[in-house]
């Protein structure tokens, strides 16, 4: 089938963004079909967010056009969109946290009497309403801060659902979502697209998006590398263009491993749940598995499942509510990231801009860091050691002084990585170490952790992603709500199977074959 | 299995409504120590609760109390406003100049009425806050060092005015016709003085703003996460210069009332003022962080330094202590308001389980 001109609502045309040290979108051309689903597919990095932020006024291109409904408009801020009739719903989800349900859902659009006063009542009536079309009725007087992720995407779509919206940009809304919940997603986005609102919907999950959508384009390293209609879209079709490589196969031979000696082992670790306001922690429960020397060790798991929490724990910046960790039989007590360091055992968190650079220093100031002993500064050693990582890790930096801000977000990873090695690691604990990372530098960091297992390293990594963990993984730990589902060696994985034991519950709408009940 | 145990649901409501109760005296703690503070210094000091001593009282609340309320804004985006003390001298030096002075405007000496006097120094007062709301939203120049910077400015104004010379006699001349700046800060409107009646307000204002129109929300969810406000539509740089404006005319009122209790227009008027403002807004649980206080919280904040001040200065406690007692009370108010948050994250689950209603603000 063959699309008109007049059945795209919203046309991004060449639009160009550069950020320092990348370009995110490259003369990308980005058609928004009427009441279709319109799913937006690409790696991390591929820069889907930075488009739909672009889309959402929420950024603005270097370059390049927007046409609403055959015209030209130019969206200065998420308010200007929200005028045309563009709505998103954000990846990260922003709620205000100290504030109620019925204030978030009017956040910065206030309903209002005698000019002046907020409306509660009539907001109250509405965020009710809009609640009760979304089936989800909740009290519009609880804190948003106090949710569940799940509840906060909940908010935000009856926010959207209360503007009207025409065009509703979803940026990868199930990440968080237990299956339940994105069943609901899913049914409420059906009854959306019935009532006339154009959805754009971003995922890396393949499931859900054969499930869901309608028209396909598929965005890798800033630029569109494949259009088509839903009809023409396969599994394989997807993973060519998003990979760019012709076969999914794996693209390393990996010998066997989990021979080698155990280097670290947790036993029975526990840690309570918390919903600060600012810090919300998942639940852990009972998590026992060890690392070998050598091995690389991957943990797969949905959002809320307790990655971070886990790697946290294991570096010591989390103290556990209960269980030991033993190195070569002998328990470690871990007070401090600075207890796990003198054990061995570094971290290369998952966000690098807030719990890894040090963005005013220089490459060479981040990398060398945490290796300052004694009590002055080696400026020359360091130097030397600095340069010797950055070629060993092939970290692309002309100028070892420049600030760290000036890498891309690839080679920030590797000189994170770098960091680590500056001290002498035993165990690497790497959480989403290719978040943010081109595809190239992804490649680059693998064969890094590669080579460093050999040189008798533990690894033990966490990802979100499927694909990353078949790749990378000698073993695979998947973590779901705070436990270990499952344990598969290398030979045992599957895409199907690593997701049905991330999933809280059985999966049972996002099998790739069921047909259009929402079409 | 014997029937007299209470059931497993009964333990988590008795728990639950003990933890209520802490949270609560937690939370109240500011009005807690007000009331604790009015008995112990009418039980030491029996002239305490005098008319003549009240009023004193009050009037030196209301400074403190002023202040407090605009400066709650603005530590409710997250920001703080150091400026206010400064930009208190500033206007009451710029009153004193015009009532004593003049305007001279094309060689013709002109003496303007009393209230374009105000109206004017308030107006230097509220550039003084534009200059802080640019500085901060605009430039992104960080909250304490653009006021820190401000306050030196404005200080030093306040001193180039006049040579650093203080301006006497600003009750006017009836013969120039701008008599009765006085008025201000020495009528007494139904057996309260009028100083008095404009904290009270002022108060009625800053409590309607915060809490019944879109900017006072606007105000919360800066402060509670700005990067989801901007998101949300919010216009967050406009916000924020709108609480530096406020606390600045609010600061520039105080000015104006002191100059006029005095008659006198002094430069070094407000030295520390901030320091006693911003006092008030942290006994009054508002967070330094932003995103979580309230208006009537900092007066009741600026009632407890009033209180205290006053009442030490009755038993005769020496300056020296006053200002360690002083201390202390702030930084305990600060240790407790961090064991409720603490409290209230770890039950946060069981108090949700009863009563939808149950979070927190």
């Amino acid at each position: 089938m063959k699309h008109l001109r007049e059945d795209i609502i919203l046309d991004a045309r060449a639009i160009t963004r550069r950020y320092p040290g990348t370009i995110a979108l490259n003369r990308v051309d980005f058609r928004v079909y009427r009441q279709q689903v319109n799913v937006l597919i690409g790696e991390n990095g591929a820069g889907k967010s930075t488009l739909m932020r672009i889309l959402a006024g929420a950024e603005n291109p270097d370059e390049g056009e927007l046409w609403l409904e055959g015209s030209p408009i130019v969206l200065r801020s998420p308010r200007d969109a929200a005028k045309h009739g563009i709505a998103i719903v954000h990846q990260e989800l922003s709620v205000l946290p100290n504030l109620d349900l019925a204030d978030n859902i009017f956040a910065g659009r206030e309903e209002v009497q005698a000019k002046i006063i907020v409306d509660r009542k009539r907001e109250e009536q509405r965020s009710m309403d809009a609640l009760r079309r979304l089936r989800k009725p909740m009290n519009v007087h609880n804190q948003a801060g106090h949710l569940s992720l799940g509840a906060r995407q909940v908010v935000e779509l009856a926010r959207t659902l209360d503007q009207k919206a025409k065009v509703l940009i979803l940026d990868e809304p199930t990440s968080a979502l237990s299956n339940a919940e994105a069943e609901t997603l899913f049914s409420v986005i059906g009854e959306l697209k019935s009532s006339g609102v154009t959805i754009v919907y971003i995922s890396h999950r393949l499931n859900e998006l054969l499930h869901l959508g309608n028209h396909f384009t598929v965005l890798r390293s800033g630029r569109i590398v494949g259009e088509a209609q839903r009809a023409a879209v396969t599994r394989q079709w997807i993973v060519e263009r998003m990979s760019g490589r012709k076969d999914a196969e794996r693209a390393m031979p990996h010998g066997e491993f989990g021979n080698g000696a155990v280097l670290l082992r947790i036993e029975g670790l526990t840690l309570a749940g918390t919903a600060d306001e600012q810090m919300e922690k998942a639940p852990l429960r009972d998590v026992s598995f060890s690392v070998h020397h050598g091995e690389i060790v991957g943990i797969y798991g949905l959002l809320g499942a307790g990655r971070t929490e886990l790697l946290e724990c294991i570096a010591g910046r989390t103290r556990p509510t209960s269980g030991v960790m033993l190195q070569s039989d002998v328990l470690l007590h871990l007070k401090s990231p600075a207890d796990g360091v003198k054990a061995g055992i570094y971290l290369v968190p998952e966000d690098r801009q807030r719990d890894g650079l040090i963005p005013e220093l220089s490459i060479r100031e981040n990398i060398a860091l945490a290796a300052a002993n004694g009590r002055f500064l080696d400026r020359k050693k360091e130097t030397a050691a600095s340069r010797q990582l950055v070629r060993e890790l092939n970290i692309a930096a002309t100028d070892l002084e420049l600030p760290i801000t000036a890498l891309s977000g690839g080679n920030q990873q590797k000189a994170l990585i770098a960091r680590c090695l500056l001290g002498s690691p035993r165990v690497l604990l790497l959480d989403e170490p290719t978040r943010g990372v081109d595809v190239g530098a992804k490649a680059e960091i693998y064969r890094i952790l590669r080579r460093l297992a050999a040189q008798g390293i533990g690894v033990l990594f966490t990802s979100s992603e499927i694909e990353e963990t078949m790749e990378l993984a000698d073993r695979a730990l998947v973590l779901c709500q705070g436990s270990i589902r499952a344990e598969f060696r290398r030979a045992e994985m599957t895409d199907e199977a690593l997701f049905a034991a991330a999933s809280p519950s059985a999966p049972n709408v996002l099998r790739s074959d069921s047909g259009g009940a929402f079409a | 299995m014997t029937t007299a145990m209470p059931s497993l649901s009964q333990v988590m409501r008795f728990k639950a409504t003990r933890v209520r109760t802490v949270l609560f005296v937690l939370k109240a703690r500011a009005m807690v120590v007000l009331v604790a503070l009015l008995v112990l210094f009418s039980y030491l000091a029996p002239s305490f609760f005098s008319a003549n001593n009240l009023s004193i009282l009050a009037k030196h609340i209301a400074i403190s109390a002023i202040l407090a309320i605009g400066m709650t804004f603005v530590v409710l985006t997250g920001g703080i406003d150091l400026s206010v003390g400064s930009v208190a001298g500033l206007t009451g030096m710029v009153a004193g100049y015009f009532l004593t002075q003049g305007i001279v405007i094309v060689g013709a000496q002109h003496d303007p009425p009393v209230l374009i006097c105000i109206a004017l120094s308030i107006a230097i007062g509220m550039f003084v806050g534009l200059v802080n709301g640019l500085l901060v939203s605009k430039a992104g120049v960080a909250p304490f060092i653009a006021t820190l910077g401000t306050l030196y400015i404005a200080r030093g104004a306040a001193l180039l005015i006049s040579n650093g010379k203080t301006f006497p006699n600003l009750a006017g001349h009836a013969a120039r016709g701008n008599t009765g700046f006085q008025a201000l800060g020495q009528t007494f409107v139904a057996g309260l003085p009028l100083p008095v009646w404009t904290m009270l307000l002022l108060f009625g204002i800053g409590v309607t703003i915060s809490r019944k129109t879109p900017f006072g929300r606007h105000v919360y969810a800066v402060g509670g996460n700005e990067r989801a406000a901007r998101l949300a539509g919010i216009p967050v740089p406009a916000v924020k210069i709108f609480t530096y404006l406020g606390s600045s005319v609010c600061a520039a009122i105080v000015g104006l009332i002191i100059a006029s209790q005095l008659e006198a227009a002094h430069p070094a008027t407000g030295e520390s003022f901030e320091l006693n403002a911003i006092a008030a807004v942290v006994l009054g649980g508002t967070s330094l962080m932003g995103g979580r206080g309230s208006v009537s919280g900092s007066l009741i904040g600026a009632c407890v330094i009033g209180v205290l001040a006053d009442g030490l200065v009755m038993l005769g406690v020496s300056e020296f202590w006053q200002m360690v007692i002083k201390g202390t009370v702030i930084v305990l108010a600060v240790a407790i308001d961090q064991m409720q948050s603490r409290v209230q994250a770890r039950f946060l689950p069981l108090l949700l389980q009863r009563g939808e209603r149950g979070g927190a603000a």
